[in-house]
């Protein structure tokens, strides 16, 4: 038996830490379910499994559900899912819309009860609220079954740490609960569950879209394959995810250092797909000035979205080439004394305004002399 | 630079040529009086010095001498940084330019021309005029500072080049070469953002971050409402799941209550059962009770009615003796009661007679009172008459007495007055010719041809005017004349005074005063007494009238004369009138005793006779009441036993009634045992547990309609997308936060760029401006003592005001007085020479100025001038030379009048 395992959509997610590119990125979420529903058909498997959080709210536009329907639609296979915390069973849920009843190929679970297949049976788990301390797989009880005994889930695995409780699922909740495979949601990075055998019977699949920076081992989907009941089910992350989302972290300590940097963006292939955020901190060396100004555009030309965030950097305090270019007089004061404040400024803000100053004058002091 | 010589010729007044020179190094005065042109050399020297040679226009076109075809012409002889030049220039006509140079012991021509002009201004550090008018002070150079043309000593602004001169005389730097474009740019970003006074930008050139907050404060409001839509969505959501949970508890309750109905409808049925079966059983024990009372009644009635019946025969048995005993009694009384009425009756009339005799005492005691009354009356009469008769005298003898009032003879007396004062005049306007012949003459008066005999001894005087003329007989004429006079307006007068003398004393019949007079007196008497008289009459009367007195009088006199009809003996003998009423009080004791006894016995009959009336008619009535019981009895008894049974057989049925009675009791007793054992009303509690079952039905129907519109309202809330609205508005408000932290991060440091160049700038200005302002303090200090304390100065070199120790902020310089702003700008001027003459002695030009400086302070400026003098060359001009020959060594020229 072979079925794939995708979770946590998330369509419709708000996406503010990319500002106007955000509905690029929502848009790339769906682009991203079509290619789960083509590794499927490619896969050959016979379902498939959504664990929860297909979109990231049940007030997502009413569209956008009709679209997400129409795409899981053309599976033509069977493909089952449960509500999560996010588009959680509730009055007006998006599960009320028309499109789940028209697509005959989809069941959305709406209670916990065993739902028996020709090969198997799925023990589904929905959640009907966005919080609860209660252990969403408690009810099942395989043991005694004959087919091999699928779970359909959406918590935390007991071990994560989340703060208080919320849907916690024992870390052998597969083994106790007398299942072959538990299907795992809410979490976007893909996790493997071993036992002590190092079988893994339960897992996360994970997003099968990138959601936000810094989020490790998401934009997959998972082929699992069972051949039969009692046997270690198989699993293969497939990448579905297409962008490619690069935080930047560069230290400063040489003059002309953002050269190699600036060589390493410009390197980056397919920079349509990137979203990159890159931090400076160190030294602010005056040969450096164009050399950030070049930066700057760079990312905010060449990428999906780009940022450059600054404000660490320190004019170098000892860069006489900061205060030689001007005459002496009062800008040349002014220069010094504007060095000076950045490096011993208080707090970043303070640091930001009298470095940005500092660029300032020289930008003009340029512009006179043009 | 340094003055030695000036020739001016052809300008303004001065026609023809004027030279000045050679001037000392040190200090100058050129004096004058007014109009003699001692600005105008200057002006001239200003004109060759810093304008072109081939300038035109109205303002040069003024300087030619009027009405003259001149063309202005100037020659200036001076040395700059260590070089001797003359320029020489002519304009508008014929307008040429040299200049020279001093070598090898002469003058030697260096350029001429556009080329004159040019060099002059490198040498001397002066800037082009713009286009071709004549060059204004800001393009004089370091002239703008020392050269202060007739009234303009105030400095308010310098030229930027004067101020970097001045800056690099001091020895710093403030912007450096590019400075000045790259504070054009500063100033040009920092009022992208900010206005002069530091503000923010608003309006049409706002800043670019208040359109971005603006924008934030709209999507602010657009997420709010977002999410208040998807707030709303959910609580909807919530209130979909809470009808639902709230019809299915009211179903499960109804579905429960159901069964409890049924069951208290089958109690409630029982208990109804029972409750008419009671009813029937007290109704049956009600009706035996009622007929075993109703027999048990008849029987006691019929007893009663054959009681009333033996009563009754008894009663009209003694009925009627009583009648009859009655009858005889009452006829005797009533004979009794007849004779004690005659008795009565007679002893009454003897009443009568008491009322004459009370009649004839009252005639007697009003006799009595109407013949006093009468006596009184007829001599109050007869007194009034007599005093009417006197007054009717007093009035004929007034009316018959014709006497003037008090005005009348002041009238009279005015009139003899004036009659006399006519006749003096009129005597005195005439001649008075007396004769007095020793025989007996005759003498003839010609003017009114009389003739009068005068008799010897006799003497006769003639009056007339204006002469008077005699003739006497033998003797001849005698013509007097004397003064004239108007006798006629005195005779006039004197008619006059006599007409109305007589008009006012014609009723009186005499014109003396006196006697008038006494005519007045007499008069007042005679009104005197009639009043007196009127008084009298008056109070006689008092309320009354004559005709009432009289009328009382006759009505008295008629009532006498009735009595005196009626009792003649009164006539001879009036009446006593006690006498009279003593007699009649003892008559009348004896009567009325008779009559008391008489009616006393009268009473007791009659009360005798209506007592035996009211018991015989009570006897009567008592026998006909006996009779009618007896009657109704009869037919009572008669009702009651028309069902022909018989007392026996009545009591047998009357037992039966009471055993059904008991019976029914019995019954109906055990219905109520039963109905005692259902607790409650069953009825009663199957309402309320209808009513119990139709809310809950009813809560069930509305759960479903309140599930149906929140559906509803769900869906619409659904289909609004608000979580995707919300998203995008947060999206768009992290955008604009981003680029609001950016534009924020880009003013502020903007703002702070600006304000640390500016702080830069005011602190290397300050140290440049020290100098100078420590020069002015002190030289101010010099004059008007330490009270203005320090000078300060602008960026510029402007001066700003005074530093005052006992202040604590600045005072401006408009805020000091006239003659304080004079020598503030005077020394300011004086002191920027200094820092400028550190390099070369320069010229400082005085024209005309200190007009408002006061003799004391005038003495310290001369003292000041002349130590200032050590360093720079000054020329002062002036019309009071006298003013300043307290410097000693000063060079005085005068400048001699050559008018135009």
């Amino acid at each position: 038996m072979k079925f794939l395992h995708t979770s946590d959509w998330q369509m419709g997610m708000k996406a503010e830490s990319v500002g106007l590119m955000a509905e690029r990125v929502r848009d790339e979420r769906l682009q991203a379910a079509r290619r789960v529903v083509q590794v499927a058909k490619e896969q050959g498997v016979e379902f498939i499994l959504l664990t929860g959080d297909v979109f990231e709210d049940n007030a997502v536009d009413r569209l956008l559900v009709r679209k997400v329907g129409e795409i899981i639609r053309t599976f033509q296979g069977p493909v089952y899912i449960i509500p999560g915390n996010h588009d959680l069973l509730s009055p007006g849920s998006v599960w009320e819309h028309s499109v789940w009843q028209e697509a005959t190929n989809i069941t959305v679970f709406r209670k916990s009860e065993s739902f028996e297949l020709e090969q198997c049976i799925l023990f589904p788990c929905p959640l009907q609220e966005k919080y609860s301390t209660k252990n969403p797989v408690a009810w099942i009880s395989a043991k005694g079954v004959t087919k091999t005994a699928i779970g359909l889930a959406h918590g935390n695995v007991e071990g994560i740490p989340s703060g208080e409780p919320d849907y916690p699922i024992p870390r052998d909740a597969a083994a106790r609960y007398g299942l072959d495979y538990l299907a795992l949601g809410h979490w976007h990075s893909f996790a493997r569950y071993d036992d002590a055998e190092g079988q893994c019977r339960m897992a996360y699949s994970g997003t099968h879209e990138t959601t936000k920076f810094g989020e490790r081992d998401s934009g997959n989907a998972v082929i699992v394959e069972i051949v039969q009941r009692g046997s270690p089910p198989k699993l293969t992350p497939v990448k579905t995810g297409r962008l490619d989302w690069r935080t930047i972290e560069r230290t400063i300590d040489q003059p002309n250092s953002l050269e190699a940097l600036l060589e390493e963006l410009a390197s980056i292939t397919q920079p349509d797909g990137v979203l990159v955020r890159a931090f400076l901190q160190g030294v602010l060396f005056p040969e450096d000035r164009k050399a950030l100004v070049r930066l700057e555009e760079l990312l905010a030309s060449r990428f999906l979205f780009g940022v450059l965030e600054s404000s660490c950097l320190i004019p170098a305090p000892d860069g006489e080439g900061w205060i030689e270019s001007l005459a002496s007089g009062s800008f040349r004061e002014a220069a010094i004394k504007l060095r000076s404040q950045a490096a011993h400024a208080v707090n970043s803000d303070e640091r930001a305004v009298a470095t940005q100053a500092l660029l300032q004058l020289f930008e003009l002091h340029e512009r006179s002399r043009a | 630079m340094i003055l030695h010589s000036l020739r001016v010729a052809h300008w303004r007044s001065l026609l023809n040529p004027v030279e000045l020179g050679p001037f000392s190094e040190r200090l100058n005065v050129i004096h004058a009086p007014n109009g003699t042109g001692k600005s105008s050399m200057f002006e001239a020297m200003r004109r060759a010095l810093f304008d072109a040679h081939h300038v035109s226009g109205d303002e040069i076109e003024s300087v030619r001498p009027w009405g003259r075809s001149l063309a202005p012409q100037v020659n200036v002889e001076f040395t700059e940084a260590g070089v001797r030049y003359r320029i020489e220039k002519t304009f508008l006509d014929g307008a040429s330019a040299r200049l020279l140079r001093f070598e090898q012991g002469s003058f030697q021509p260096l350029a001429d021309s556009r080329n004159a002009d040019t060099k002059l201004r490198e040498i001397i550090a002066a800037s082009d005029a713009p286009g071709r008018g004549l060059s204004k002070p800001e393009h004089w150079g370091l002239a703008e500072v020392l050269w202060a043309p007739q009234g303009s000593l105030k400095l308010e602004s310098l030229s930027s080049s004067v101020t970097e001169n001045l800056r690099a005389a001091l020895g710093v730097q403030l912007s450096g070469e590019a400075g000045n474009r790259l504070e054009e740019l500063l100033e040009d970003r920092y009022q992208t953002y900010f206005t002069k006074g530091g503000k923010p930008r608003t309006g049409k050139q706002a800043a670019p971050i208040l359109a971005l907050e603006s924008e934030r404060e709209r999507v602010l409001d657009e997420r709010r409402q977002r999410l208040e839509h998807q707030q709303r969505f959910e609580e909807t959501g919530r209130a979909v799941e809470d009808a639902r949970q709230k019809r299915s508890q009211a179903r499960l309750e109804a579905t429960a209550l159901r069964e409890t109905v049924i069951q208290s409808r089958q109690q409630a049925e029982a208990f109804v059962r029972l409750q008419g079966e009671l009813i029937q059983r007290r109704e049956a024990e009600q009706i035996s009770r009622e007929r075993f009372e109703a027999i048990g009644q008849s029987l006691e009635l019929i007893a009663s009615a054959r009681e009333d019946i033996e009563k009754s025969d008894a009663r009209i048995k003694n009925g009627k003796l009583l009648v009859s005993d009655l009858a005889s009694e009452l006829k005797e009384g009533v004979n009794a009661a007849s004779e004690a009425r005659q008795k009565r009756d007679d002893t009454r009339r003897q009443r009568s007679t008491l009322d004459d005799r009370a009649a004839e005492v009252e005639d007697a005691r009003a006799y009595v009172d109407d013949s006093k009354t009468h006596q009184t009356l007829a001599a109050r009469i007869g007194k009034l008459r007599q005093l009417e008769s006197d007054l009717n005298v007093s009035k004929a003898n007034r009316v018959a007495l014709v006497a003037p009032d008090d005005e009348a003879i002041r009238d009279v007396r005015k009139s003899v007055t004036a009659r006399e004062k006519a006749l003096a005049a009129l005597k005195a306007s005439l001649i008075h010719l007396t004769v007095e012949p020793k025989k007996k003459t005759t003498v003839h008066r010609q003017s009114t041809d009389e003739s009068q005999v005068v008799a010897a001894g006799k003497s006769a005087t003639f009056s007339g005017t204006p002469e008077v003329r005699i003739e006497i007989e033998g003797f001849g004429i005698i013509q007097a004349s004397g003064p004239e006079g108007d006798s006629e307006a005195h005779d006039e007068a004197l008619k006059k005074a006599e007409a109305k003398l007589s008009k006012l004393t014609q009723p009186y019949g005499t014109q003396d005063p006196d006697r008038l007079q006494l005519l007045r007196e007499k008069a007042d008497e005679i009104e005197r007494k009639i009043e007196h008289l009127e008084e009298q009459i008056s109070e006689l009367l008092g309320d009354d009238c004559n005709d009432g007195l009289n009328q009382q009088l006759a009505e008295l006199d008629a009532r006498i004369q009735e009595r005196l009809g009626r009792f003649p003996a009164w006539k001879e003998t009036p009446p006593n009138v006690g006498d009279l009423k003593s007699t009649l009080e003892k008559h009348r004791k004896t009567v009325e005793a008779a009559i008391e006894t008489a009616e006393d016995a009268f009473d007791k009959a009659q009360s005798t006779v209506q007592g035996l009336e009211k018991r015989h008619s009570e006897a009567e009535a008592g026998l006909k009441n006996a009779r009618f019981n007896l009657e109704a009895a009869q037919m009572r008894l008669k009702e009651l036993t028309k069902d022909g049974q018989s007392d026996e057989m009545r009591a047998q049925t009357r037992q039966e009634c009471l055993m059904s009675w008991e019976a029914a009791k019995a019954k109906a007793k055990d219905c109520e045992t039963k109905l005692t054992s259902i607790p409650g009303d069953p009825q009663k509690d199957l309402q309320k547990l209808e009513r119990q079952l139709k809310a809950l039905e009813e809560a069930e129907a509305g759960a479903r309609d309140d599930e149906k519109q929140a559906e509803g309202r769900l869906q619409t809330l659904a289909t609004e997308g608000a979580y995707s609205k919300w998203a995008a508005c947060e999206e768009k408000l992290a955008d604009l936060d981003a680029r609001i932290r950016s534009e924020r991060l880009r003013m502020e440091a903007t703002k702070l760029l600006y304000d640390t160049v500016t702080s830069c700038k005011a602190a290397i200005v300050a140290a440049v401006a020290a100098p100078v302002e420590r020069t002015a303090t002190h030289m101010i200090g010099r004059i008007v003592g330490s009270r203005l304390g320090t000078v300060r100065f602008k960026e510029n070199f402007v001066p700003l005001g005074v530093h005052p120790g006992a202040v604590n902020e600045p005072v401006d310089v408009t805020n000091l007085s006239g003659g304080e702003q004079e020598q503030l700008f005077l020394i300011t001027r004086l002191a920027l020479g200094q820092v400028l003459a550190k390099d070369e002695r320069q010229l400082v030009v005085l024209d005309d100025v200190l007009n408002a400086t006061d003799t004391g302070r005038h003495a310290r400026v001369l003292t000041l001038l002349e130590e200032c003098a050590d360093q720079m060359q000054i020329v002062i001009l002036t019309c009071h030379p006298e003013r300043y020959r307290a410097l000693e060594r000063a060079q005085f020229f005068e400048l001699r009048s050559h008018p135009a």
